[in-house]
Formats: C-alpha cells, structure tokens, sequence
C-alpha cells in the first residue's frame, strides 16, 4: 500500500548542547550558573583541603610555601568570585521573573552574555597553575606591592577579576530593570518576595561597587606591565590607595555574598513556620540599610596600616550590626508563635540563623578597635569570615537548593540524605571553623604555609582540619540524593512545600515563558491568599 | 508529612543544646587561651576584649535560647494555620533600639580604650627603628638614643643593628618597665609587627613611617611573626622579643656596641650571635 509521507509539523529543535549554549531562557541560565558555581564550589573545596592537610601537623612540608601561598589565594578567589557571587546570580536568573510574574529576565540577550563570561575567566584565572611562576599567590586581597611581584598568573587573576566583574555589573543592572519595570499586575514593591528585596539590595551594590574595583584592577595591571606606579611609593604612588580602593569595592561584597542568602532563609522560614515573614518592611529598611552603610565601613579591614580614621570607621562598622540584628529578629519572630516542621531546606535555614548568629557576634569583637589590633590578620578572622560566608551563605546555598529542587527539576531530593547531608556539614563546619577562633586568640596568623613546632596550635590544627575532611565527606549523600532524584520520574506538583510565592503558582519546572495565567497578588504572599481564598491586602 | 514522631525533635533539640553548649565551653576555652598581655597597653585591650566578649556571651545565649526555644515549643502539633502576625510598631521599635544600644555603648568603650593605649614615649626614651624586608627584621638602637643609657655626645649615625634571617630568629632586646617607641618601615611589601604579648600588631608599610609605644612589664622570651602576607617565606618571619631587666639590656647594648661599632663597621649579625 503506497504511502504519503506527511512532514512534520513542528517548531525547529536545536541540538541538546546548541540549545543550551545558544539560550537566553533565564531558566537554563540560572541553572547553568547553578552548575558552574558548584563545579568551582568543588574546586575551592579541594583547595580547601589541601590548606588544611598543609596546616595539620607542625612544620609540614606537604606543599611548599610558594604553592601554599596559591592555593590558598586560589581557594579565596574560586569560592568569592566564582561560586557565591555567581551563584545568587544563578539563584536571582531563576526565581526573580518567576516570584514577580515575568515570562523572563528584561534583557534575556545581556543575561546570556553575563553567563557566558563566566567560563573563560574561570579557565583563566585557573591556567595560572600551568604557567611559569604558577596562579595568583597574593591572596584574594593582591595587596600591592607584593601583588607587582608575583608571575604572570597575576596578570590572567586581574584579567578574569575584571571579565567577572563586568559580568556582574551587566548582571545587576538586568536585575534591577527587570524588577523595576516586569513586576506582575498588584505586585508593589513592598509585595515582592523578600529574596527579590535581596537581590535588588545586591544588585545595586554591584552596580555601585563593582567598577571601583575594576578601575583598581586596571590600575594594578598598569602598575605591573606598564610601570603606572599607581601604587609605588618610589615614583610618588601610594602603597595604602590600593587598599582603600580594592576594600571599598570588596567591603559591600561582602554584602553581595550574603544578603542573597539571607533573602532565600526568609522565604524558607515563613514557609514551614506556616507565618508571614515577621517584619517584612523592617526586613527590606534593614537590607537596604546593610547596603548603605556597607559603602562606609570599609577601612575597618585597614585599622593596623596605621592610615584610617579609627573612631568613623569604627562606629560605622559597630552601626551596621544594627540592620543585621534587626535580621535575627525577623527570623526569630517569624518562628515564634508558628507551625514549625523540619524538612531539610528548613534545617538549612535554622542552621544559617545559627551560624550567622556567630558570624555576627564574632565580628564585634573586631569592631572594637584595640581588639582588633590584636585580632586582625589572625586566624580569628578566618572564623569570622567562615561562619559568615560557609556558616551563611553556603547553609543559604543548599537550603535554596533542597527547597527549590523540586521547582527546578521537578523532583524532590530524598529527606534522609538530606538530614543527614545537613547534620554532618553542621557538625563539620563548626569542628572545622569554631577552633580558629581559639588559634586566633592564640596568636595564629592567617596565610602561613607553616608554623613552628611547640607553637601550641597542633591539637586545634588538627581539629580544624578533621572538620574540614567532615564537610567533604557530607557532600556524599548530596551526590547520592541528587543522582536518586534525577533517576526518577518529575513527580512533583505545582507547590509541594504549600509556599507563598508566584514561582509555585506554576508546573515544576516551569514551561517556557513561566505562567499560562497569574493568582492575583493583594499581598506579598499571592498563593497562601488563593489557599485561604482569600485577599488579606498588605 | 505535617506531623513528625517525637524522638526526631527530641534529637533536634538535643544536638542544638548541644552545640550551644559547645560553643559556651569553646569560648570558655577561648578565654583560658586569650594572652593577658606583657604591657600596660595590652592589659587595657585584654580588659576590653573581656568586656566585648561578655556581651557577646550574653547576647549569644538570650539570642541562641530564644531560637532553641521557638523551634521546640512551636514545632508543628495539628493542621491548625497559627495566628497570622506580621509585626508591629514598638516591637519593631525595639529590634532597633536594642542593637543600637549595644552598639553605642561598646562603641564609646572601644574608643576610651583607644584613646588611653595611644602613648606618647618621652622623647628621652628608648627608640628602636624596626625594618621588615623579606623575609626577616632588622631591628636598629642608635646609641643616641638608648633612654637611660643614651650616650648624649654618640655619633647620630652610631647604631647597633640586629638582622635576623628566615632560619635564625632575631631577637629583639627591650628594658622592662620603661616605655618603649617603635618606628616601622619598609622597604619591599608590606609587613606587619606582631607581638602576640603586645596584644598589638602595627603594619610597615613602604614609604611611611608608622609608630607605637609600649611598656613591658613582665620579663622573658616572647615569640613573635609577621602578620601580613609578604611572599613565599612569610610564615618564616620570626623573631623573638626578649624583655630584660635594665642592666641586663646594658650589658647587651655595651656588648653589641664594642662588637659591631667597636671595629668600626656595622657587621650584619643575628640575635643568636648576640646572646
């Protein structure tokens, strides 16, 4: 029997790997970003724990100084600039259009480029390791002159900082065109989500910060290839410029890197304590108040160059735990008086408020400034900054993670592994980190490749670093519950957490293009009115 | 889903006591560890660090038992949708006003304590000019300008130097009981001065002189480093500060002076060398 062959008729389909390098769909964007940062969350952990083997034992002679003094400026510069900046981008490319109703981000062309600069400055900063001289070895601060010594690793460092930061800036500027101009029908800005208040707060940081840093960057450059001596003393330079320039960029990143991760555990919270985010307008006045001052705090890294105007930056990095502790507040108000379940994105989030709570009462103690001249450059700061951006933002990380996995990716990951994930990255991280806190006060300064036998810092050494071996090994059942989930079905409903925000008014995931129609939003929490079925304004 | 066996929570409850405990007895532990200091300054900055930390304490523990306390009490019981608070004026007003409290008061304490540790030596008294390079100390006394000891009618240019090297600590000689001046310089990266028993460190930074004065008051070897990446050999920056009773660090000055100024020449030695 003859028959006719009917063509098909269907869109054109690219190619799997064409389709995702060619797209401007924020979705596969922000899970691009998602997988890019994590890989480089990998990366810093092994740099990680190549510091911590090298600091085990006294006098070890694991790595020799000269690549000690890499890793550890490579491990810095792959978890600031290549994982958590990045990774609230890739969180914000996905959940902003999505929580204020947009069918996309403004500029979905620009978005793309953000992503795609990506990669080349990550390859690039990382083949320093194979060129002679060997990667970056100033430490993420490049504090010159030191930084116009070091190879031409430095060099590919400074040009990759400068390619992330233009990614950044383009970035934000999306972010904020997007939630100025693409919000849904109803939704004021005092109704958006409060992850969104964060990435606004961030994106105007990164706005406003980022070029300051690119024009110290570029500096530097010149100053190394060029003989600019911008920062040498011996041709009328200034050794302490660099330091106010490269701070007051990296003081507000400081920001970047973590308000995000507060605006995730304020989405989390409301949802299993089953109340509104207590204080959602206090909450947005205290994040926009972390972003101004933030502007004005930035010599506070500087009090022992001996060149800083102590009481201002003093009594301004002592103001700005003000808008953090108004924070705590609205999280633990949140939870008073709730119906609170304990789902692994839940733990997470408890974890953050946890960490953060130290993160934020340990930083204090370099606010005062005599304390701080003892402090300063010890590993006491090491903590600081650990419990601020692992016991923060990486505990915002994956919290984000479990609670949006089921949206992005239709499934769920497995509870048991994620309690279990949660409970040996919460007792690795503070074995690991709660120890430098002691070394610090023990006189421990950071970034040395070795130290003395009989120092007495050992036991705690060699503490800190089982800690560290602890938090590898809790990635394993967050490997496993990832590969189980991806094995099965996409099983998932529309919004299986009973949440409060548009992104779970959709299917998981969400088709092109997002929503087939709107809830419509009266408050800052659209879908438990439809739940209620009712509008309780706001 | 909504409701969970009891054990899970008692588990919760316990592992978060647990690490709240842990982090009291830490930061007990951190305080047994915390040097007390070897100058009059340092003794005013322990006394602030104690006073820092005990607010922190408190604050930890209202804060931390506050969240313990909300996460066990509040923990879900039946389907019943909790009263829908979203805040209000004084409360709100509060979460202001306490941290701004705190803040200004441990602020103005800071700043006393500044202002009382920033001594001026009398120009009588003993300076040393501290060169960080890498990757070692030089530490030079001009013999002009020993306090007790100077020689008024000494050759300006007349110094004694001690130059340590990254396999031989040098060691840095000071008096007790008599207020010391440091001028810091450098000539490569930045460095920085840390005496752990100063409970101070002051960065050298090229193309300035910084400076600071302490009085030891307790004699003994203390070990020290350099605080501030400077290169491949950083954690290799040693030295030792030898705090001596007052003819003891004659004796040592009049020693050094006939080895190094007594042939005419500033010969390069380390502290070693000078024992």
């Amino acid at each position: 029997m003859a028959t006719v062959e009917v063509p098909q008729l269907s869109g054109y389909h690219r190619p799997a790997v064409l389709d995702w390098i060619t797209t401007v769909d924020h979705k596969k964007l922000g899970i691009l970003y998602l997988y890019f940062t994590l890989f480089f969350f990998a990366v810093g952990g092994v740099l990680a724990l190549l510091v911590r083997t090298q600091l085990a034992v006294a006098d070890n002679s694991f790595v020799g100084n000269d690549l000690y003094n890499q890793i550890f400026t490579m491990h810095a510069s792959a978890m600031l600039f290549l994982f958590i900046i990045p990774v609230w981008a890739g969180f914000g490319n996905y959940l902003v259009p999505l929580q204020i109703g947009a069918a996309d981000m403004a500029f979905p062309r620009i978005n793309a480029l953000s992503f795609w600069m990506l990669p080349p400055a990550g390859i690039l900063m990382f083949a320093g390791f194979i060129v002679d001289g060997g990667a970056a070895d100033g430490g993420w601060t490049a504090y010159s002159p030191l930084a116009q010594q070091t190879g031409v690793g430095m060099d590919m460092w400074i040009i990759a900082v400068i390619v992330l930061g233009m990614s950044s800036t383009i970035g934000a500027a999306n972010f904020l065109v997007t939630m100025f101009r693409m919000r849904a029908p109803g939704m004021t800005m005092f109704r958006m989500p409060i992850f969104c208040w964060t990435m606004l707060v961030t994106a105007l940081l990164q706005l406003l910060a980022t070029p300051v840093l690119a024009a110290a960057l570029v500096m530097l450059f010149i100053d190394r290839n060029y003989g600019g001596q911008f920062f040498d003393p011996n041709g009328g330079g200034n050794v302490v410029l660099w330091q106010n320039v490269f701070w007051f960029y990296s003081h507000p990143a400081v920001y970047i890197m973590i308000l995000p991760g507060m605006g995730i555990i304020s989405e989390i919270l409301p949802v299993f304590s089953r109340k509104p985010l207590f204080g959602y307008k206090a909450f947005v006045f205290a994040t926009i108040g972390i972003g101004g001052l933030g502007f004005s705090v930035w010599a506070h890294h500087m009090f022992t160059t001996g060149s800083v105007l102590l009481p201002f930056f003093g009594f301004m990095t002592f103001m700005i735990g003000v808008p953090t502790g108004v924070k705590i507040f609205n999280w633990l108000g949140t939870l008073w008086g709730g119906s609170i379940t304990f789902p692994t994105p839940m733990l997470f989030a408890i974890g953050f408020v946890s960490m953060f709570l130290i993160g934020g009462i340990n930083g204090t103690f370099s606010a005062a400034v005599p304390v701080d001249f003892a402090l300063h450059d010890t590993y006491f700061v090491v903590a600081h900054i650990h419990y601020v951006l692992f016991g923060g933002s990486v505990f915002a990380v994956f919290g984000g993670i479990y609670y949006w996995f089921p949206k992005i990716w239709g499934r769920k990951l497995n509870e048991r592994l994620g309690k279990l994930h949660f409970a040996l990255m919460f007792v690795g991280f503070n074995v690991a980190f709660f120890p430098m806190h002691m070394l610090g006060l023990d006189g421990m300064p950071r970034r040395i490749a070795v130290y003395a036998e009989g120092a007495g810092w050992e036991a705690l050494n060699m503490l800190s670093t089982g800690g560290a071996f602890l938090i590898a090994v809790s990635m394993i059942p967050f490997i496993i519950a990832v590969v189980w989930a991806f094995m099965r079905p996409m099983d998932q409903p529309d919004d299986p957490w009973e949440a409060n925000t548009l992104e779970w008014a959709t299917s998981s995931p969400p088709p092109e293009y997002n929503f087939d129609s709107l809830p419509p939003v009266r408050s800052e929490r659209p879908l438990f009115d439809a739940r209620q079925g009712s509008g309780e304004g706001h | 889903m909504l409701s969970m066996p009891l054990p899970r929570h008692l588990r919760l409850l316990a592992v978060t006591l647990a690490s709240g405990l842990l982090a009291l007895v830490a930061i007990g532990t951190a305080s047994a560890i915390q040097p007390r200091g070897i100058t009059d300054e340092a003794h005013k900055m322990n006394d602030l660090f104690w006073i820092v930390l005990i607010v922190a304490l408190v604050v930890f523990v209202l804060v931390a038992a506050a969240l313990v306390y909300a996460l066990v009490r509040y923990r879900r019981k039946d389907d019943e949708l909790p009263e829908q608070f979203h805040g209000g004026g004084k409360i709100e007003v509060a979460m202001v006003g306490v941290p701004v409290l705190i803040v200004i008061a441990l602020f103005t304490i800071s700043m006393l304590t500044l202002i009382e540790i920033d001594d001026k030596a009398p120009d009588d008294a003993l300076t040393i000019e501290v060169t960080g390079f890498q990757f070692s100390w030089q530490f030079a006394y001009k013999m002009s300008d020993l306090g007790t000891n100077s020689d008024p009618n000494a050759d300006p240019d007349d110094a004694i130097s001690i130059i340590g090297t990254p396999q031989n600590d040098p060691i840095l000689y000071l008096p007790v009981d008599e207020p010391v001046e440091f001028l810091l310089k450098s000539n490569d990266v930045i460095h920085s001065f840390y005496v752990k028993d100063f409970l101070y460190k002051l960065d050298l930074i090229p193309g300035r002189v910084n400076s600071f004065t302490v009085t030891p008051r307790e004699t003994g070897d203390f070990s020290a480093q350099c605080a501030e990446l400077c290169g491949t050999n950083h954690a290799l920056m040693r030295f030792v500060v030898r705090v001596v009773e007052r003819d003891e660090f004659d004796a040592w000055v009049a020693q050094e002076a006939a080895r190094q100024l007594g042939e005419d020449t500033l010969v390069s030695s380390s502290g070693k060398q000078g024992d």
